[in-house]
C-alpha cells in the first residue's frame, strides 16, 4: 500500500497524449461506461429477450447497425483491462483481495462496492457517460456540459466523503 | 488530415483494433498512476492525495491545448470530431450521484476495470453492480425520458458558452490547471503522507509550470476559432453525417469512405 506510484503529472501528460491520438486516428475520445451498460443489455437480451427487446433505451444498443457487443467503447474497455492487468503485473500489484480501510469489515465494503456501482452506472447512463467519457473527453473539447459535469462530480464526492469515511480512513 | 477514420483512411473494423490498442496505453497508464487502488482514488476527498485532480486535469490541458494546435497548423478538422452534446440538467444530476457513487464504491467506471484485474474483489462487485445501475437506468427510462434530455443546449462549447475565443479559454484553463495544481500541493503537504507521494524534480516542475501558459498565451493571440472558420466543415457536427456542401469540394483530403459511420451512442 505504501509503495510510491507514477508522478502524477507524467502520466497526465501521457494520457493527455493517449487521448490526442484517439481524437485524431477515430475523432472520438475514451471512455467506458457505456460499454458496460451494453454488455449488460446483450447479457439481459439473451436471457430475457422480449423485454430487452421492449425496452426504448436499450433498443438504441440492440437495434443499431452492429451487434452491440461490436462497439468501439468495449474494446477500448477490453484494452484498457489488458493494459492495466501488464502494468500490474510487472509492479507484482496483482494480488487478490478487498480493497479497504482499516476500519471497515469485508462484508460491509463489499455492499458498499455494490451499492456505489449501482449508482455509477445509474448516474454514468443519465448524464451520458462517466469521468473519462464525460469528464475527460468532454472536457479537452472544452464541451460546456462536461465542465459542469467534472464540477459536479467532484461536488458529490466532497458532499458525500464525510458519511464513507470509515469505509477508507 | 485527422480525424483519419472520418477521411475514410481505414475501416470500422481496424478502428476496433485501435479501440484495443488505445485502451490498452490507457489502462496502462491508469494502473501505472495508482488508480487501481480504490484508497489511493478516494484519497483525494479527504484531502490526502490529489492525483486524481492532477492526472485528469494535466490530460485535459495537454489533449486540449494538442487539439487547438492541431487544429491551427490543419492537421485535424475539429468540425469532425464528435463533440459531446450539452444537456445541463441530466449532467448535473449525473455528476452528483456519480461522484457519491465514486466515493462510495471506491471507483469511477475506468478504474474500476483496472483494479478489477489487479485482483479487487470489490471492483468486480462494483463492476456488476455498474451493469445492474444501467439496466435499472434503462428499465426506469420511460419515466426519465424527459428529464435525460432536459436543458439540451446541443455540441455548445466554452467558448460559446462565455463569448471568447477559443484561445482565451485555453489560456484560462492552463491557468486555472496551474492554480489548482499550486494549491492542492500546499493542501497535500498539510494533510497528506510525504512517504507516499511521489516527488518530481524541482527544475522539471519550473519548466512546466511556465511552459503551459506560454502555450495557452500563444493560443489566445493566434486564435484557433479564426483558423476554424477559414476551413471547410468547421462547424461542429453531431451525429449527423457531414453535410456535403460547396465547401466540402475543397477539401483535398479523401472523402469519407462508404464505410462512414457517426457514432450513435454517447461518449463513455
Amino acid at each position: 500500500m505504501n509503495r510510491r506510484y507514477a508522478n502524477p503529472y507524467v502520466i497526465g501528460v501521457l494520457l493527455g497524449l493517449v487521448l490526442l491520438f484517439s481524437f485524431y486516428t477515430m475523432g472520438r475520445g475514451l471512455g467506458s461506461s457505456a460499454s458496460f451498460a451494453r454488455i449488460a443489455a446483450a447479457g439481459l437480451h439473451k436471457i430475457a429477450h422480449a423485454h430487452a427487446e421492449a425496452n426504448p433505451y436499450l433498443s438504441r444498443y440492440l437495434h443499431a447497425r452492429r451487434p452491440a457487443l461490436m462497439n468501439w467503447l468495449v474494446f477500448l474497455t477490453l484494452g484498457a483491462g489488458l493494459g492495466g492487468l501488464f502494468s500490474a503485473f510487472i509492479a507484482n500489484r496483482v494480488r487478490g483481495e478487498v480493497a479497504r480501510g482499516p476500519s471497515i469489515g469485508v462484508s460491509a465494503r463489499c455492499w458498499l462496492a455494490l451499492g456505489g456501482g449501482l449508482l455509477s452506472g445509474f448516474a454514468a447512463r443519465l448524464a451520458r457517460g462517466c469521468t473519462s467519457g464525460q469528464a475527460l473527453t468532454g472536457a479537452s473539447e472544452l464541451a460546456l456540459g462536461s465542465w459542469v459535469f467534472m464540477f459536479c462530480i467532484f461536488a458529490g464526492a466532497y458532499a458525500a466523503a464525510w458519511f464513507f469515511r470509515k469505509e477508507w480512513l | 488530415m485527422g480525424p483519419l477514420y472520418k477521411f475514410g483512411w481505414f475501416d470500422f473494423n481496424y478502428g476496433l483494433e485501435l479501440a484495443g490498442l488505445i485502451g490498452f496505453f490507457f489502462g496502462f497508464l491508469l494502473e501505472r498512476a495508482g488508480f487501481g487502488n480504490p484508497r489511493k482514488l478516494t484519497a483525494i476527498f479527504y484531502l490526502r492525495d490529489f492525483a486524481v485532480l492532477k492526472v485528469m486535469f494535466t490530460a485535459i490541458v495537454v489533449c486540449m491545448l494538442g487539439l487547438l494546435y492541431f487544429s491551427v497548423l490543419g492537421w485535424i478538422d475539429l468540425g469532425r470530431v464528435y463533440l459531446l452534446p450539452t444537456y445541463i440538467w441530466p449532467q448535473i444530476a449525473g455528476g452528483f450521484v456519480l461522484g457519491v457513487g465514486f466515493v462510495m464504491g471506491g471507483y469511477c467506471p475506468t478504474t474500476s476495470v483496472v483494479a478489477a484485474v489487479s485482483g479487487k474483489l470489490d471492483a468486480l462487485i462494483f463492476i456488476i453492480g455498474m451493469m445492474a445501475g444501467s439496466l435499472v437506468f434503462a428499465e426506469m427510462f420511460p419515466v426519465l425520458e424527459r428529464f435525460h434530455t432536459a436543458g439540451s443546449m446541443g455540441p455548445v462549447r466554452l467558448p460559446e458558452a462565455l463569448g471568447i475565443s477559443s484561445g482565451w479559454v485555453a489560456l484560462l484553463v492552463c491557468t486555472m490547471a496551474l492554480s489548482a495544481y499550486w494549491f492542492v500541493e500546499k493542501v497535500e503537504r498539510r494533510f497528506g503522507n510525504a512517504e507516499t507521494l511521489p516527488a518530481g524534480s524541482r527544475p522539471a516542475r519550473r519548466w512546466a509550470a511556465a511552459l503551459l501558459p506560454a502555450l495557452g498565451l500563444i493560443l489566445a493571440v493566434v486564435n484557433p476559432d479564426r483558423v476554424l472558420e477559414k476551413k471547410p466543415a468547421a462547424r461542429i457536427e453531431i451525429r449527423q453525417p457531414p453535410r456535403r456542401t460547396v465547401d466540402d469540394r475543397r477539401m483535398p483530403e479523401k472523402t469519407p469512405s462508404p464505410t462512414f459511420e457517426i457514432v450513435e451512442d454517447e461518449g463513455c
